[in-house]
């Protein structure tokens, strides 16, 4: 007899539907093989399912049993076809019925003794299942609320395989979904801990508000890192859509916090040895940093030490603010709307144009270790500032909180439309990409920056003095 | 002498790698050509120049002469009258002298020449002064020489250049090898509106001993050599004694005691050169008019800010701290001083008057 469960499967951050197909051969020798391309976890699964079954007190068939994971041609990954498997089964081997099983959609992993483990990707999950026009979702309780939150399909949390099977037959009522809780965003670090650096905190105010990549080139220790950890917090607050992307993201990635819903924007920090498919994404076709960092805070620290290939392969969603995997597997689009905010020394050992200490690197490895920074990358950094080390020059700064005012005032003011240069600020900016030898693009990334920097003064017309304040955020690399 | 001669003594230097100068001056170039090898080796030279030697015998020099004049490399035997006048006066002058570029009259100016040279690493406050002291001197009508390497040379040509002056580069190597090669573009640019010179054939590639010793034409070929940044045993030393020894005017640039980069010019002016601080200074010397009057102080935040950085360079934060001005106020007052061509900034920030 033969049965049909549906279960999904993760590829870039969309969720794609399975047909999980159980074949029950009566009269032959037991056996259990799972056919479709499965990989390794998938192969493993049929101990899982088979105690599973078992330790929820149903009969495993004691014939042959061929599992079947259709579109057959695809190459799938993960645990979460468990509980469709076992389902599929059940219903092939007349324990559940066969049409209830069909109805709904299922994605949780199977433990030894029958519990639902959770899953990733649960919201892509619940959308997919929402537009495949199933009438219900059973996953783990875990990921309740994580599939709620799409709104797109009812959800069904079962503690294990027992109680799905409950709820199938109608002979249990679901437990109703929690609602997310809307947490308050984590106390992240706060910008008051940063002595002195009035330039380079003024720089990140405008990139918080008009979302301008930023570099730092600073010597050792002169808190780069520490300037660029503050930034998520003084960002705009996220709206409901921005979190939701977040979260999915995080869900599929399976990084999300307990309360299944992301409260604040990520801040991803990768090492400088992450590969090019660690950071734009890649490996099978999974989100890399820049996905990872949507909406939020990408930090590259030591930028120049990163591999030149993964570099330039951040050029496009800088630009676009989406990537577009290709691999012999498949294609994905990925959002990538991060905010980049890198950080480099001026040379090698990091004291070149330092008036006290003397710069030991030879002109060859300076000029190798700049040019490593290719000229169309800089270009996409709107704001590039120097952060000297700092003689604790001036008071602790302004907090957060304060800044975070000024910024989501901006933000909103920039919402509207970007406006247009004044005949004296649009004569300043003429003259100095005349004198200074600015590209077009440079031209137009010094506009956004001084409409931002406008905007950071409650104005939309934009003034002579924006412009001169755009075009000081433009250390030159070489 | 005869100048085929002379320029056949070259080609074998060339070829065979050897300084062939000291030899001529001694024996004459006529004698080196038609002695044969055992007198050769009797009069100190080496094989590969006895070999160099009996190859350039049958040199066809009027033909050469029209190959380099299609390349638009100009040249001169030490004995011919297009050679230049201010060569002539060292001891030991290039047996010939090649060019290329757009002002073969800047080796005989009667405007005056200043050599600006110093340190190939060098801080961003020297190249940003070697920049201006050769704007300055470029844009009075003087002429700037220096050696065309990275760090001061290549900055003292780029201010040259980009005043609109005549700035020659006097290269280790022949004048189409573009040595260091990251200096192509400024290269290009010598060669269009100022000169390459090389006492070398062209086709020479570079080799360490052809620096040092093309470190005297920088000298003779300028009134004055400024020296802006070196160690203690720095090449632009060596244009400096070279510029005593012609006695020709040494000018340093001061620096903190106790770092390196100081050490030689800090030497130079315990010995004596002229301690030169800025553009004026140098223009002074060198008895070019520089417009007297300073430029009218601009109004405002700018005024603040350029007084402060009058006293010393500056961090944009320093500036915020000392003159209590808001940030955004104090980065639109520089960027607007330094469209003015008032202040210049170095990588870390830091600013500085010209």
């Amino acid at each position: 007899m033969i049965a049909t469960a549906t279960s999904f499967w993760i590829t870039g951050i969309d969720a794609r539907r399975i047909d999980v197909e159980a074949h029950v051969e009566s009269g032959t020798a037991p056996a259990f093989a799972v056919v479709g391309l499965a990989d390794r976890a998938v192969q493993e699964a049929r101990q899982r399912v088979r105690s599973g079954i078992k330790s929820a007190s149903y009969r495993f068939p004691p014939e042959r049993v061929t599992v079947n994971l259709a579109p057959a041609r695809e190459r799938k990954q993960g645990s979460g076809f468990d509980l469709a498997i076992a389902l599929a089964i059940l219903a092939a081997s007349g324990q559940v019925e066969s049409a209830a099983v069909g109805r709904v959609g299922a994605a949780a992993e199977l433990g030894l003794d029958g519990r639902l483990r959770p899953t990733q990707g649960t919201i892509a999950i619940a959308e997919a299942a929402g537009r495949q026009g199933l009438e219900g979702l059973l996953v783990a309780p875990e990921n309740a609320v994580e599939a709620s939150l799409a709104e797109a399909v009812p959800v069904f949390p079962a503690y294990d395989l027992y109680e799905a099977v409950q709820i199938l037959a109608g002979q249990a009522d679901p437990t109703p979904v929690p609602a997310a809780r809307p947490e308050p965003p984590p106390a992240g670090p706060d910008l008051r801990d940063v002595c002195g650096q009035a330039a380079a905190r003024r720089a990140l105010e405008i990139a918080a508000a008009g979302h301008h990549n930023l570099l730092m080139v600073g010597p050792p220790g002169s808190g780069k890192t520490m300037l660029a950890r503050r930034l998520p917090g003084i960002m705009p607050s996220p709206s409901l859509p921005e979190l939701l992307e977040i979260t999915r993201i995080q869900s599929v990635a399976g990084t999300l916090n307990g309360h299944g819903r992301a409260c604040a924007r990520p801040f991803r920090a990768p090492h400088h040895s992450a590969s090019q498919a660690a950071l734009v994404g890649g490996s099978s076709l999974r989100p890399g940093e820049v996905t990872m960092a949507h909406r939020g805070v990408l930090f590259l620290d030591e930028l120049p030490e990163f591999n030149r290939a993964a570099l330039e392969a951040l050029r496009l969603p800088m630009q676009d603010g989406e990537v577009l995997i290709a691999r012999a597997a498949g294609s994905v689009r990925l959002p990538a709307r991060s905010l980049v905010v890198a950080a480099m020394n001026p040379c090698p050992c990091g004291h070149h144009g330092d008036p006290k200490r003397e710069c030991i690197c030879t002109e060859q490895r300076l000029a190798g270790y700049r040019a490593r920074i290719s000229g169309p990358l800089a270009d996409r950094f709107d704001l590039r500032v120097a952060v000297p080390r700092s003689d604790a020059h001036g008071a602790p700064g302004e907090s957060s909180e304060a800044v975070a005012t000024r910024v989501q005032a901006a933000h909103e003011l920039l919402a509207t439309s970007l406006a247009g240069l004044d005949p004296a600020a649009e004569r300043l900016l003429a003259g100095a990409c005349d004198r200074l030898l600015l590209s077009m693009r440079a031209r137009r990334r010094m506009h956004s920056v001084a409409a931002t920097v406008a905007a950071l003064d409650g104005r939309a017309a934009v003034g002579e003095d924006d412009v001169a304040e755009a075009l000081a955020y433009r250390v030159e690399l070489r | 002498m005869s100048a085929a001669d002379e320029l056949r003594v070259v080609l074998a230097g060339a070829s065979s790698g050897v300084d062939a100068g000291r030899l001529a001056r001694r024996h004459g170039c006529g004698s080196l050509l038609r002695a044969g090898p055992g007198t050769l080796q009797r009069m100190g030279a080496l094989p590969a120049l006895i070999d160099g030697l009996r190859l350039a015998r049958e040199a066809d020099v009027a033909a050469y002469r029209r190959d380099l004049l299609e390349r638009g490399i100009g040249c001169a035997a030490v004995s011919e009258p297009g050679y230049p006048e201010r060569l002539r006066v060292l001891h030991d002058p290039p047996l010939a002298l090649f060019w290329s570029g757009a002002r073969p009259d800047a080796l005989d100016t009667p405007a005056p020449v200043a050599a600006i040279v110093g340190a190939r690493k060098a801080s961003d406050a020297g190249l940003l002064l070697a920049q201006r002291l050769a704007g300055a001197v470029a844009d009075s009508g003087g002429v700037v020489v220096s050696g065309l390497a990275l760090g001061i040379d290549a900055a003292a040509h780029r201010g040259a250049l980009a005043a609109g002056g005549v700035t020659v580069a006097v290269l280790g190597c022949g004048v189409d090898v573009v040595y260091p090669r990251s200096n192509r573009a400024v290269f290009e640019q010598i060669r269009e509106s100022g000169l390459l010179v090389s006492e070398y054939p062209p086709g020479t590639r570079p080799a360490t001993w052809r620096f040092p010793a093309r470190n005297r034409l920088i000298a003779a070929l300028a009134d004055a050599t400024v020296v802006v940044e070196a160690r203690a045993r720095s090449g632009a030393l060596i244009t400096a004694d070279h510029a005593l020894d012609l006695g020709r005017d040494v000018l340093a640039v001061p620096g903190t005691p106790g770092i390196a980069w100081a050490a030689g010019t800090n030497g130079l002016l315990k010995a004596g050169a002229g301690l030169i601080e800025n553009a004026d200074d140098l223009c002074g010397w060198l008895g070019l008019d520089r417009p007297a009057e300073p430029p009218p102080l601009p109004p405002g935040d700018e005024r603040l800010l350029l007084e402060a950085l009058r006293e010393a360079p500056a961090l944009p934060d320093e500036l915020v701290a000392r003159l209590q001005l808001p940030p955004a106020r104090a980065a639109a007052g520089l960027t607007r001083l330094e469209l003015a061509g008032r202040i210049a900034k170095d990588v870390q920030g830091r600013w500085r008057t010209g």
